[in-house]
């Protein structure tokens, strides 16, 4: 035990000063003392931090470059979005997709709605007769819906975290129908089949887990 | 009649518990630890079979939380928690990301248990009792041979609906729910710890002596350290300097104060209000009898049960306010960030916490060194302080988010002066900063 005069206290450590008065402490430890609280553990920059240092200079630069050659060949054709879009949806995928703890079916989600903006992007920035629209995001939601679905069947236990990401997924496949009847699609069979494959899971859904839709509302809507 | 409650597994979020979310950062974290200390030596094995058997009795702490359209809430997470060895940060932001979802983590260290907990969950009475239910889980896997004798709650009973009630709202009175304006507080200047750390300084004494110093002076122990600290805030900070402008603003010292000592409640969740010893300082010599005066008579005007239900109705009208109700999440979220630093964080100059006496049964104080309890210190609250008793040990717990420790130095000086014994801990913030 090591003592202060100063302040007159004891204390049991392996430093030679008083955490109160900063002066040196007398006396001497009879048996070696375990530190009542840890070390200081520096936060060590890891190769990953280093790459991901590197990867945003790459992506930070291509993309100054690519604006700048645009902005010489003429701003009339924005052809440099595809690959600004390219590059930004690179990141998501890599922060969002593959390094973030969220739950798979919000990743899937967003990831999903991003890409739709991407290929958007890139329809109107190249050949722009709709493909996008009329065939892409249809496809996409689709799959998405599917792929939800499937992650929810087999990993039974898990259904409540992915439920309302597949109620919305839903509410989203009812847009393609939408942008056809304001006339802006006009392949028909895509967002039909994507909505029949919506609203045959909200059925499933609504016949064998009544309860967790009406929890789930009830949740969210509180107020 | 026990009720238990079967099947919920999520909650709302209690009234004091809903400001947490919007306006904590790695700054103003709330969390706050308990720890308590054994006589032998922690086995992680052990200690994380016993967390997931309290979880299970637990199911309010068994939750993440998610963000519904108007308020957010507690949802269940079937997620399991993993126990980590003892950090150096003390009472750091707790990132559910890193931590399976969970708002509290299980930490172990040589001797010591501690849960690092979010304000929102609990407070420092319904944390103790995890604690204490998971400490006497820990041992009876150990093989020690211990009774709950009524005093800890073990995975034998079932939950009851008691336990997570929002007790707030239940006493609330529409008559009495009065809003009086506070102004700003005195602030504690010095110079920040670099990286969030946080300083760590606590004194124990023994509990008899400092009892008896306490009724020397006719007033309670929390009165009488309260005193103390505007007393060490004064000589430290104020005395001598009133002509500076920002020494005009008061001292205040926030105590929160255990309801359910006050008011018959089971509930684990938020349940504490507080009192608030508030003072002018600028004046070149008070005494200590003076501040005694004071504080002791803010003590008995705040205890009131009347003044107690007006606080916690003030708070639950606030909540019950149909527009804030009507406001969408993530807008409600900036109106509260916005106001809390405006003005909310600013009206107290330190917290002193009490969490008081903590009992063991009999057979297992053998087993029991000691109890120690933090919470964390901020930006403008740069001091706090803890404190909690066990046995004949009596431990005060400062911590700081400055370099400075002229007031501890004081606060303890002062103490000794007084005849009493005191032992330090400290983590030695300052190798570091």
């Amino acid at each position: 035990m090591k003592y202060c005069d100063k302040c007159n206290v004891k204390i049991e450590t392996n430093h030679d000063y008083c955490p109160l008065c900063h002066q040196t402490l007398e006396g001497e430890n009879e048996e070696e003392v375990i530190e009542k609280y840890p070390d200081y553990q520096t936060n060590i920059r890891g190769l990953k931090s280093m790459t991901k240092r590197i990867m945003l200079f790459v992506s930070v630069t291509s993309i100054v470059i690519l604006l700048i050659i645009n902005a010489l060949t003429g701003l009339e054709n924005p052809w440099s979005l595809v690959p600004i879009g390219s590059i930004i949806y690179f990141w998501l995928l890599m922060t969002v997709g593959i390094f973030s703890r969220h739950n798979i079916a919000f990743k899937i989600f967003v990831l999903t709605i991003t890409l739709i903006f991407l290929v958007y992007l890139i329809d109107e920035a190249t050949v722009s007769n709709g493909w996008a629209l009329n065939y892409v995001a249809p496809i996409l939601l689709l799959s998405c819906n599917l792929a939800i679905s499937f992650i929810i069947a087999i990993r039974k236990i898990n259904y409540r975290d992915y439920i309302s990401y597949l109620l919305l997924i839903v509410l989203f496949s009812v847009a393609p129908i939408i942008l056809i009847l304001f006339g802006v699609v006009d392949v028909l069979w895509p967002a039909i089949a994507t909505l029949g494959f919506a609203i045959f899971i909200l059925l499933f859904i609504i016949f064998f887990f009544p309860k967790s839709i009406k929890e789930e509302i009830k949740k969210r809507f509180h107020a | 009649m026990s009720n238990i409650a079967k099947n919920q597994d999520w909650f709302k979020l209690d009234n004091s518990a809903k400001i947490f979310p919007s306006v904590s950062n790695h700054k103003e974290t709330n969390t706050f630890r308990v720890t308590i200390t054994l006589t032998e030596k922690i086995n992680p094995e052990n200690l994380q079979i016993a967390t997931d058997i309290m979880l299970n009795r637990y199911p309010m702490f068994k939750v993440k939380l998610k963000k519904g359209l108007f308020w957010s809430y507690f949802d269940y997470n079937s997620k399991p928690l993993i126990i980590r060895e003892m950090p150096f940060k003390i009472c750091a932001q707790i990132d559910p990301r890193e931590n399976n979802g969970y708002l509290f983590k299980v930490m172990y260290r040589n001797q010591d248990i501690a849960i690092e907990m979010f304000h929102s969950l609990a407070d420092g009475g319904g944390v103790m009792m995890l604690l204490k239910s998971l400490v006497y889980e820990y041992l009876v896997l150990e093989g020690k041979k211990i009774k709950p004798d009524n005093l800890i709650l073990t995975k034998n009973e079932k939950p009851e609906y008691e336990e997570y009630e929002d007790a707030n709202v239940k006493y609330y009175n529409k008559k009495n729910r009065k809003h009086i304006p506070e102004e700003k507080a005195y602030r504690i200047k010095g110079t920040q710890i670099s990286d969030d750390n946080t300083g760590l300084i606590s004194g124990i004494i023994n509990t008899k002596d400092i009892l008896k110093l306490s009724r020397e002076n006719e007033m309670t122990i929390t009165e009488y350290l309260a005193s103390v600290l505007m007393h060490v805030i004064y000589k430290t900070q104020i005395q001598y300097r009133e002509s500076i402008k920002s020494n005009e603003r008061p001292v205040k010292i926030f105590v929160p104060v255990n309801l359910r000592k006050h008011f018959p409640s089971k509930t684990l969740r938020n349940f504490s209000n507080f009192i608030k010893t508030k003072m002018h300082m600028n004046k070149p010599d008070i005494s200590f009898e003076e501040i005694k005066t004071v504080v002791k008579e803010q003590f008995s005007e705040g205890i009131k049960k009347s003044e107690l239900i007006r606080k916690m109705s003030e708070n639950v009208a606030f909540e019950k306010n149909i527009f804030l109700r009507m406001t969408p999440y993530f807008l409600k979220n900036y109106v509260l960030k916005i106001g809390y630093n405006m003005l909310g964080i600013k009206l107290n100059t330190m917290s002193l916490t009490n969490i008081g006496r903590i009992d063991f049964p009999e057979s297992m104080k053998p087993f029991i060194k000691g109890v120690t309890a933090y919470i964390n210190a901020g930006k403008f609250n740069a001091v706090n302080c803890a404190v909690v008793s066990y046995e004949d040990q009596f431990k005060i717990t400062f911590t700081r988010s400055i370099i400075e420790t002229n007031l501890e130095k004081e606060f303890f000086r002062f103490l000794t002066s007084k005849g009493l014994d005191l032992e330090l801990e400290s983590n030695f913030v300052e190798e570091h900063s």
